[in-house]
């Protein structure tokens, strides 16, 4: 493959990305192409973005979760019943939120590892049984009054216009990047995935660093429960529901750009707003929702297709 | 013939499987033409046509599904007969008990096949086939079973039933070719015996009117004496690394040293347990039993000892199936040769990738690995440039005791070459290395010492100037001991 052509296939989803943008502002440039609605996009997808990035590091050791989904939705019940009911300071909810999606992560781990159960599967339940405890707790209705503060520190304030919450997703993805790239963890957690019992032979502790996977994830799911809440002021019972297969989709799109063939964070985050910017102006154009299942449902089906014949072919590292 | 036991004997790659895959319709043949009952058959047998013409195959794997019952497996293939849209499990349940009555074997339709001793899924395995060519041949024939080594993980007593078992096949009519690698069995069960090698028939014998000695000479053949690469002594005579009281799935108490700058050649036939010794040596498989000593005075606990124990203690496991086992090869040369280090977590909060590279490229140039760049995905290289870069991925580590498996399983004879040569500089070097091999040509160039096993115990131990691939296959192929005692 010529250097060109390689160049072409790491930044093809942000060119396709431009040309999208370009398309939808040619044609409603007064509502899409406005500073407002990119950076309103910015800031409520950050959400996405970091069930994203959770989802990347168990799938980079080979592992599925698919509870993330619904630890957001605990976690970010957990926080509005923590603030608003029992009147719990936002400093300390946010740590009690964040060690609940660890321990959802160490259950996942346990079971997957101990009993030698496909994440697939060991995953589906816990989260199926995560959100029947959410439903549980939330007696089904949206917790709404959670303290300012959190709002303060997520929606409100902005930089540039954009929502901080954008910011800490932009953070953590250069934190995945560093983890994934440049630290031994990360070749650790490339073999895992890639060559499981190769890495074993050679002396990686492959259980530890599974079960260090599912932990992370699991705690990234719980920042973007706090994140979620923070967003909205309240928290719903169903709110997770809906960002499982976006964020899959995200997932195996993002392993197609940036560094081919390997789930990375860049690529992710492009993922995420290629997604949610795709969708957005379909909305602005007139379009139902049910465009957005037609969109995700597409596009993960594609990532998936493209990833096969990217991996097909010569990958390249740093 | 009908109603005979026929032996097919031959070294690895003698031309007997390719045979059996041409009898299966498995593989196509250049030429020459083949007759069933006197009838001819045209060539290639198309799939799943075999046992309408009379030909049913056990092959060493059995065929089985272990967590499925005896019933199930033995209808398995055979639904046509038991009921397209219907099987009438209690009406197969009798039918299947009373072939096993015939058999005399004594088996529970019901049972789960998992949970059988060995001997018993194979006898499963034999009657399965012969009830096929029984009730599907086109004519009455009784049929030709074709048993590809069914022996080499079986018990001395299983072997007995099994033999038992085949007789009585015999009585009834069916023709049996028998494959194995063991003489012993094949002089014992058989009627006639055919040899191959290099493709070719060597020679026919009638069982009863032939030697030993005459059918290892056909097997073995002349052979070629090659240059021996390796001169030099062991550097000392002190072991480097002591395993005691080792057992695993087939080997049993072995005790086994080897010296610093030593080769120790492990061989034997297949199923002999030769090749399980460097897992067990390095943790890849726990053993039942059995202590490591390591220079130093540490012992290790073989029952427990993990991979990450071993490449600490500096043991190197250069496994067969490198494509699986040694490289991960959609990830890039540099990533490969550096796991070691960034499994040991080294710089693990900064990793140098333009380092890593230039480590990686000196490696590939000393072992002489042909690629483009480090960056390349692994599984770009042929096999003996993966197998290099395997061997550069362990040896830069400077280990005492390096295992290999199998080192150069389809590799060509340059690359051969070259990772003898690695080979020997890593013992000049002091390290001490076991290669379990099935190539005796390998072991007469590189071996100090060789030790052949047999079911599971040592047989033989030659050293020196005995090391030869005539002395290792006389020792393979000798008489043995234990079985006479059975």
């Amino acid at each position: 493959m010529t250097n060109v052509g390689y160049q072409l296939e790491r930044y093809g989803l942000v060119i396709v990305w431009l040309a999208v943008i370009a398309l939808f502002g040619a044609l409603r440039p007064e509502t899409f192409l406005t500073w407002s609605n990119f950076s309103s996009i910015f800031g409520s997808e950050a959400v996405l973005v970091i069930v994203t990035l959770g989802l990347i590091v168990p799938l980079t050791a080979g592992d599925f979760d698919l509870s993330i989904a619904q630890t957001l939705t605990f976690t970010s019940m957990l926080t509005a019943i923590l603030s608003a009911r029992m009147g719990v300071p936002i400093g300390y909810a946010i740590p009690i939120a964040l060690a609940a999606g660890a321990i959802v992560g160490l259950i996942n781990g346990a079971i997957t590892l101990y009993f030698r159960v496909h994440s697939l599967i060991v995953t589906l339940g816990v989260g199926t049984f995560l959100h029947g405890i959410t439903l549980w707790m939330s007696d089904s209705q949206t917790i709404s009054g959670v303290s300012r503060v959190l709002m303060q520190y997520v929606i409100i304030q902005r930089i540039f216009g954009i929502p901080v919450s954008f910011y800490y997703a932009i953070v953590l993805a250069a934190l995945v990047w560093y983890v994934l790239s440049y630290t031994a963890f990360g070749q650790q957690l490339l073999f895992t995935g890639r060559g499981r019992e190769v890495g074993r032979l050679t002396g990686v502790a492959v259980g530890r660093v599974r079960m260090t996977a599912f932990v992370v994830s699991g705690m990234m799911g719980a920042f973007a429960g706090i994140l979620y809440t923070g967003t909205t002021g309240s928290a719903n019972p169903t709110s997770g529901t809906t960002l499982l297969l976006p964020a899959f989709a995200a997932a195996f799109l993002g392993a197609t750009c940036i560094k081919p063939g390997r789930f990375n964070a860049w690529g992710s985050v492009i993922a995420v707003y290629f997604l949610v910017t795709g969708i957005n102006g379909l909305s602005v154009l007139g379009f139902r929702t049910f465009v957005h299942d037609l969109f995700y449902g597409g596009a993960l089906v594609v990532a998936v297709m493209v990833s096969q014949l990217v991996s097909g072919r010569k990958e390249r590292t740093l | 013939m009908p109603g005979e036991i026929h032996g097919l004997l031959g070294k690895n790659g003698s031309g007997k499987s390719t045979l059996i895959k041409i009898l299966s319709g498995y593989h196509k043949p250049d030429e020459g033409t083949l007759e069933v009952d006197g009838r001819p058959v045209p060539l290639p047998i198309p799939l799943g046509r075999s046992e309408a013409i009379g030909l049913a195959f056990v092959h060493q794997n059995l065929g089985l599904l272990p967590e499925a019952t005896v019933l199930e497996n033995f209808i398995a293939g055979d639904h046509a007969r038991a009921g397209q849209w219907f099987i009438n499990w209690q009406a197969e349940a009798a039918r299947a008990r009373r072939l096993f009555g015939q058999h005399h074997l004594d088996l529970d339709p019901w049972a789960t096949v998992g949970d059988l001793s060995p001997v018993k899924r194979a006898q499963l395995a034999i009657v399965r086939a012969a009830d096929r060519v029984g009730s599907h041949s086109e004519d009455a024939s009784a049929g030709l079973l074709v048993l590809d080594e069914p022996t080499p993980f079986l018990p001395i007593e299983g072997v007995r039933e099994l033999f038992a078992m085949m007789r009585r096949l015999k009585e009834t009519g069916v023709s049996i070719i028998f494959v194995s690698h063991d003489i012993d069995e094949v002089m014992e069960i058989t009627d006639r015996i055919t040899v191959l090698r290099d493709g070719h028939v060597i020679d026919s014998f009638d069982t009863a009117a032939t030697s030993r000695t005459r059918i290892v000479e056909a097997i073995v053949g002349r052979s070629l004496t090659q240059e021996r690469l390796v001169h030099a002594e062991p550097l000392a005579n002190v072991p480097m690394m002591s395993a005691s009281n080792l057992s695993g799935r087939i080997v049993r108490d072995l005790d086994l040293e080897v010296a610093p700058g030593e080769i120790l050649g492990l061989t034997g036939l297949i199923g002999s347990g030769f090749d399980e010794v460097p897992r067990l040596l390095a943790g890849a498989q726990l053993a039942s039993a059995g202590r490591l000593a390591m220079p130093g005075g540490a012992v290790h606990d073989l029952t427990r000892m993990q991979p990450a124990d071993a490449v600490a203690a500096g043991i190197a496991l250069i496994p067969a199936d490198r494509q699986k086992l040694g490289l991960a090869l959609d990830l890039s040369l540099t990533e490969n040769a550096m796991l070691p280090m960034a499994a040991r977590g080294d710089h693990c909060f900064l990793l140098d990738h333009r380092a890593r590279h230039a480590k990686t490229a000196e490696l590939m140039r000393r072992f002489v690995v042909k690629a483009e760049s480090p960056r390349q995905a692994a599984s770009e290289l042929s096999g003996g440039n993966q197998q290099k870069l395997l061997l550069a991925k362990w040896l830069q580590l400077g280990p005492k005791l390096v295992l290999l498996d199998e080192p150069t399983q389809g590799i060509d004879i340059g690359a051969r070459r070259e990772i003898y040569e690695r080979l020997l500089e890593a013992c000049a070097a002091g390290a001490a290395v076991i290669c379990a091999t099935s190539e005796f040509e390998q072991l007469e160039l590189i071996a100090h010492r060789v030790v052949v096993f047999e079911r599971g115990r040592v047989k033989a131990e030659l050293r020196g100037g005995e090391v030869t691939k005539s002395s290792i296959e006389a020792a393979c192929y000798g008489e043995t001991r234990t079985y006479e005692h059975g």
